[in-house]
């Protein structure tokens, strides 16, 4: 009987099928699974590691070989698709991340003054050759990219209040700019595809129904990300929205992805209803992840797990002092709780 | 319109209704009729931004309609404040605002700016990504009485701590209260890192800083 890989696993379960243990992964990108512990152990450090890509890819390759997360994930940040878009980049220190300093648009009616987009600006070519590296090491372990969503790439291309107040007083320059910006993550999705990743994360973390409510998610939110969703031919597609869900719990069935992933503040057994058909990902508390005891980070995966989390992941960026031992504890903990009787097999 | 009621119940429709553009011209119009400016400020276009509020607390209003509302109101005032007399110029207490070192974003911050500043504090906006050195250097030289922190990146969030610490160095932590926010941070890490409070919202972050203040 074939053992399975984490590849397998995951990709199984993000399409409803039952496995020998839930996979326990964090994607990376907004998503960090970075912690200062492993930038020490593997002698990588931020702000170097987010440019070079064997670095990129040995720091995410270290934790996961830590006995960490059963994936590994590219980049560390959610700045690279704005980056390569004309917004200017902070790159951060070791215990700062990446961030947009200065937003090239003041307004969206200003969308053609943004230059042409291409995949070998800023550090695209780098996330690319990343995943290639880690595809090229065969082990198994699904590699995980990332994309920031589409309105939040928006927010970062347009000053973010400015952006918010047009959605309202000018929808047309705002479709436009969403559509143009879905159309270069497409193009972006695509080669992180081709270059090997296994799985692809979208986080929305501007994009959500606490922000924007649910007329504006749907109508900005949702019909791009499921543009770009249906766009990307992969195994496995992950959709993140921050913040509390409840204005928009009825708009979630109609994105495309396979699996989604919430915060903290959402309650599993509330949105489930919601989510027919998809994988459940979620949502350990990454403040506790971050500061708590062992005994405790057992006990939320495992009310994680017994409450239906299909794919137990951190419900947020974990904070870069999250101790390793933490991270080992959740990913042991998942593995110890076996989902059903069918083990190391593939079932319907 | 000619009474002065007809007047505020405008100034606070057009805060309501987001009419952002028409509002300057009917703050002009009340200013003609002589009325008081700080009464088109309080009950003009400070009750329009709470009635705003109300309709945000209800999830009717989210973040866009929150943020053309308090734009409606910034243009009314820029056009009654010039014009109070100077004894009513004075506001309630200082109060050192912006986002930590390593994060930009800065919506949550603008609405709790937003809605302290309708209810009548002075804010020292910082803006974001702003140096921990920065907010204990501020709040020295302005004599403030509050620093408001915010950050939606987990990342960042240690800038929080170092904030506090920073003024435990310089000697001044009980002269100003420090309070967190945004989308990773918890009453629980709030307290951890020793904050004097936590808000969910920007309604509840006046609602927090009148409490510490009058304590």
């Amino acid at each position: 009987m074939k053992q399975l890989t984490a590849i397998d696993r995951l990709t199984a379960v993000a399409h409803g099928k039952k496995v020998d243990h839930q996979p326990c992964i964090c994607p990376g990108g907004m998503m960090n699974m970075i912690i200062t512990e492993i930038m020490e152990r593997s002698g990588i450090s931020w702000p170097e590691a987010h440019s070079t890509a064997e670095q990129m890819a040995a720091l995410t390759y270290e934790l996961n070989h830590a006995g960490g997360f059963e994936n590994y994930g590219v980049p560390f940040c959610m700045t690279v698709e704005a980056e390569a878009m004309g917004a200017t980049v902070d790159m951060g220190d070791a215990q700062t991340e990446p961030h947009v300093v200065d937003s090239p648009l003041s307004s969206a009616t200003q969308l053609d003054q943004l230059a042409p987009f291409s995949l070998d600006q800023g550090r695209i070519p780098t996330v690319l050759t990343a995943i290639r590296l880690l595809k090229a090491k065969g082990t198994g372990v699904p590699v995980i990219a990332n994309i920031t969503g589409p309105v939040s790439v928006a927010g970062t291309l347009v000053d973010m209040t400015s952006l918010l107040m047009e959605l309202r007083k000018k929808p047309e320059a705002c479709h436009r700019l969403m559509s143009l910006i879905t159309d270069n993550l497409i193009t972006y999705g695509q080669a992180q595809v081709a270059a090997g990743a296994d799985a692809i994360c979208i986080a929305e973390p501007s994009g959500t129904g606490e922000i924007l409510g649910r007329r504006f998610f749907h109508e900005y939110s949702l019909p791009y990300l499921n543009r770009l969703l249906d766009s990307l031919e992969v195994p496995v597609k992950i959709v993140h929205i921050c913040g509390r869900l409840h204005s928009i719990y009825e708009e979630l069935s109609a994105l495309h992805c396979d699996a989604f992933s919430f915060d903290a503040c959402v309650s599993i057994e509330e949105i489930k209803p919601y989510l027919a058909g998809k994988a459940i990902m979620g949502n350990v508390n990454t403040h506790a992840l971050g500061s708590m005891s062992g005994n405790k980070i057992e006990q939320l995966t495992k009310a994680a797990l017994n409450k239906g989390a299909d794919i137990v992941a951190p419900a947020c960026g974990l904070p870069l002092t999250t101790p390793l031992a933490n991270i080992q504890t959740m990913v042991a903990t998942v593995r110890n709780e076996f989902s059903g009787d069918e083990q190391h097999e593939l079932s319907d | 319109m000619e009474t002065k009621e007809e007047f505020l119940a405008e100034l606070s429709r057009c805060v309501v209704e987001m009419e952002d553009d028409d509002i300057s011209a009917v703050a002009e119009d009340y200013a003609v009729h002589g009325y008081a400016p700080l009464d088109g400020i309080l009950d003009g276009l400070v009750d329009g931004m709470n009635k705003a509020a109300d309709l945000y607390e209800r999830e009717e209003y989210f973040i866009p309609e929150l943020l053309i509302c308090s734009n409606a109101m910034y243009n009314g005032l820029d056009v009654l404040r010039p014009l109070l007399p100077q004894e009513e110029k004075n506001s309630k207490s200082k109060i050192v605002i912006g986002v930590v070192k390593g994060d930009t974003h800065d919506i949550g911050k603008n609405l709790v700016k937003i809605m302290l500043e309708s209810a009548g504090y002075e804010m020292i906006d910082l803006g974001r990504d702003v140096a921990v050195d920065d907010f204990i250097s501020t709040a020295k030289e302005q004599g403030a009485e509050v620093i408001a922190l915010s950050t939606l990146m987990s990342t960042s969030m240690v800038n929080m701590e170092k904030v506090i610490q920073g003024l435990e160095a310089a000697g001044i932590r009980d002269q100003v209260k420090v309070i967190v926010g945004g989308a990773p941070i918890s009453p629980a890490f709030a307290e951890k890192i020793g904050a004097d409070g936590y808000s969910a919202n920007a309604v509840e972050a006046v609602k927090l800083v009148d409490r510490l203040l009058a304590g």
